[in-house]
């Protein structure tokens, strides 16, 4: 396990986000702008980063660059691709962490080549047998110190098969992220199900609430159901990597088909419009409660190394906050943190 | 220095030409209230820029330089000022200080901001003096016009820019008539020569480096004194065992450490500057007895995190290419950067 560093070094996988590589170094460039313990590893194309950095503010101390001359491209298949390219920028950036050169990954590139670079070069913790990938929802509750208004569902698609025990496991990992970064110090844990009850849902789940229930050091609370996800009934949801990307794609289309109906009542009717500018504030403070932007990122867990995954359509303030997740789970020793609550 | 060479101290070979504010000194004039803090701080009250003095050291060690500093500061300051350099154990030949007193009386209200028709007369009267053959390495911020002044005058005596060039220059930048004539004066007085090998702009406002890009290689923005320090010795002002008390000063006083120095090396690196035998001498200095090195880490970590930051790169880029400044183009650098008609968007 990774000690507590006096430095974090996070390594940015600069080329492969759906903006290109300018605006991932504009992301580190602010982060080394904002925070004086953190330093950026770009790994990319050399002349391009050392093009975008030249005309932008930073701070050239707590910056460096590592070359990649490749990169996998967002619709490439993830495996194919790895082998095609090994020098690609994600395989080389997850090289670097493993060897020490950086503390953490931030990609905003391909999910599934950060997951499988991550499975190359990273151990998986003591007592974990499957990664996770996390994300993060916004709910109606706010948790922790930080008043969070996300909560973490976790898998979303790396263990598409999970068993009783991956449950357990996906558990505690979302547990001790919830309490690191939500500052959240006794976050909520449940399993989805088809019902509340404990013996509702496949013998998996069953299984994993039987466990989970006599495990002391987490606050779960039994089952949920689809329907709490966006109450935000519980902090830290868990479910294998199927069920959870149905959901998390179900809900993206619900956000997107909101949006869309109120762009059509907006021109469809003056009347509408007319509600829907009077509503125009809390609009705005919904915006705000939602903004992805602010959370940075989501992270891969199960691994001894911190690798966050930023949105494909990032900006550079989410990239420079995926940089501050990172380092925070760093920081608070998430790894350490995983192992020690398997234990109990 | 021996004692006959106080007396009669042999002309410089090097001349070294420093602002302070912003340069040599930490200052924060932003708002009226830092610009009053500033003004009533004692002289053990002022911060140097982590590595300034001990630069400054170095670079007088060989007793062949001579340490001119143009600072905008108020003459009122000097004492002040003259203490706090000897605190910190620097030892200066030529020390000018702005008569913003001066100007406010005479209703030169232009003068009090400007810094073209102040600097620019001063370090070319400064010139007149020198010997033909000293060459010169000047250190400015980014606060203000310092690029601008100093690749001007390092342009003017050089003969590169000709009278029509100057008089626009001195026109745009606000400058009063007396100090255009004084400039014009000094500029007559000196003979043609190319003595300027370098122009270094401490990054204290972190102003994007490719802003400097049209004054060509010899402006070298830098994010610290460890950097200057690096190309001295890369262009032979200072000795690798040297380049490392001021690496060593800064990690004592400044909270500087290997990860910071070795990314302000690989900086420079990937900007152009053929650094590759500087790293080569300061990697057999740091092989050598040197108890100083004790006070960063143990020698083989810095090694091989320079060695790393250097091999991360793949192939070296060419050196920036030699280019004329086109001052003109450029005019809106000579204003004070609070001035409307000032630029600070990145050239190509």
């Amino acid at each position: 396990m990774v000690g507590k560093p006096q430095h974090i070094t996070i390594a940015f996988d600069v080329m492969g986000s759906d903006h290109g590589p300018a605006e991932v170094v504009r992301g580190a460039a602010q982060l080394s702008l904002e925070s004086p313990h953190i330093h950026a590893l770009l790994v990319g194309d050399r002349p391009v980063i050392d093009e975008a950095l030249a005309g932008i503010k930073h701070n050239g101390e707590r910056i460096s660059v590592h070359h990649a001359g490749d990169y996998v491209g967002m619709d490439e298949k993830p495996g194919e691709a790895l082998a095609r390219k090994p020098e690609s920028s994600v395989a080389v950036a997850a090289r670097l962490v493993a060897e020490g050169e950086a503390h953490a990954l931030v990609s905003a590139g391909n999910t599934g080549a950060g997951v499988l670079a991550c499975k190359r070069h990273f151990q998986l913790i003591p007592g974990v047998r499957r990664a996770a990938l996390a994300t993060v929802y916004p709910t109606r509750g706010v948790r922790g110190a930080k008043q969070d208004p996300f909560s973490l569902i976790l898998d979303v698609g790396a263990t598409v098969e999970a068993t009783a025990e991956d449950l357990v496991a996906f558990a505690v990992m979302g547990s001790a992220y919830a309490r690191i970064i939500s500052r959240n110090e006794r976050p909520k844990v449940a399993l989805l199900s088809n019902g509340v009850e404990p013996q509702k849902g496949p013998p998996r789940v069953v299984e994993a609430h039987q466990r989970l229930s006599q495990m002391t050091g987490l606050n779960f609370t039994g089952n949920v159901e689809g329907i709490d996800i966006p109450r935000g009934t519980a902090d830290v949801i868990v479910t294998d990597g199927f069920v959870g990307n149905v959901c998390l794609k179900m809900l993206e289309g619900v956000h997107d088909t909101v949006m869309e109906l109120a762009q059509y009542a907006y021109k469809e009717s003056l009347r509408w419009r007319a509600g829907l500018a009077m509503l125009s504030s809390g609009i705005e403070r919904l915006k705000d409660i939602t903004d992805w932007e602010q959370y940075g990122g989501a992270p891969i867990l199960g691994f001894d190394r911190i690798f966050i995954k930023a949105h494909g359509r990032s900006r550079a303030r989410a990239i420079a906050n995926a940089g501050k997740v990172a380092a925070k789970a760093v920081a608070n020793e998430l790894g350490t943190a995983i192992q020690e609550g398997l234990a109990k | 220095m021996s004692l006959p060479d106080r007396i009669d101290p042999p002309p410089p070979r090097r001349i070294y030409r420093w602002d302070l504010d912003k340069t040599y000194l930490q200052t924060d004039f932003e708002s009226l209230r830092d610009l009053f803090r500033t003004a009533f701080q004692k002289a053990h009250e002022k911060v140097a820029v982590p590595g300034a003095s001990a630069l400054i050291r170095e670079l007088a060690e060989q007793g062949d330089s001579r340490l001119c500093i143009v600072s905008g500061s108020p003459k009122q300051m000097r004492a002040v000022l003259e203490e706090k350099l000897k605190l910190d154990g620097v030892q200066w030949d030529e020390f000018v200080l702005k008569d913003n007193v001066g100007n406010l009386l005479r209703g030169r209200f232009r003068a009090l901001r400007g810094q073209v028709g102040y600097k620019l007369p001063a370090i070319l009267e400064s010139r007149v003096n020198a010997p033909v053959e000293a060459e010169e390495v000047l250190f400015g911020d980014d606060a203000e016009a310092d690029a601008f002044i100093y690749s001007l005058y390092a342009d003017l005596i050089a003969g590169r820019v000709d009278e029509r060039v100057l008089s626009q220059v001195l026109e745009a930048g606000g400058v009063y008539p007396d100090d255009a004539a004084r400039v014009h004066e000094a500029w007559k007085k000196i003979p043609i020569a190319d003595p300027v090998r370098r122009i270094f702009i401490h990054l204290d406002r972190l102003t994007p480096p490719a802003h400097f890009t049209p004054y060509g290689p010899r402006v070298v923005p830098i994010f610290n004194y460890f950097q200057a320090a690096l190309v001295l010795l890369a262009d032979g002002h200072l000795t690798a065992p040297q380049v490392l008390k001021i690496a060593v000063e800064m990690v004592q006083t400044a909270g500087h450490n290997i990860i910071t120095l070795s990314n302000s090396f690989q900086d420079l690196l990937r900007r152009g500057l053929p650094l590759q035998q500087a790293a080569i001498a300061l990697s057999q200095a740091m092989e050598g007895p040197n108890a100083l090195l004790k006070a960063m880490r143990p020698v083989p970590d810095i090694l091989a995190a320079f060695s790393k930051r250097l091999a991360a790169l793949g192939t070296q880029p060419p050196p920036p290419r030699v280019q004329a400044v086109d001052y003109v183009s450029l005019i809106s650098h000579a204003l004070p950067r609070t001035h409307k008609g000032r630029t600070l968007k990145p050239q190509s």
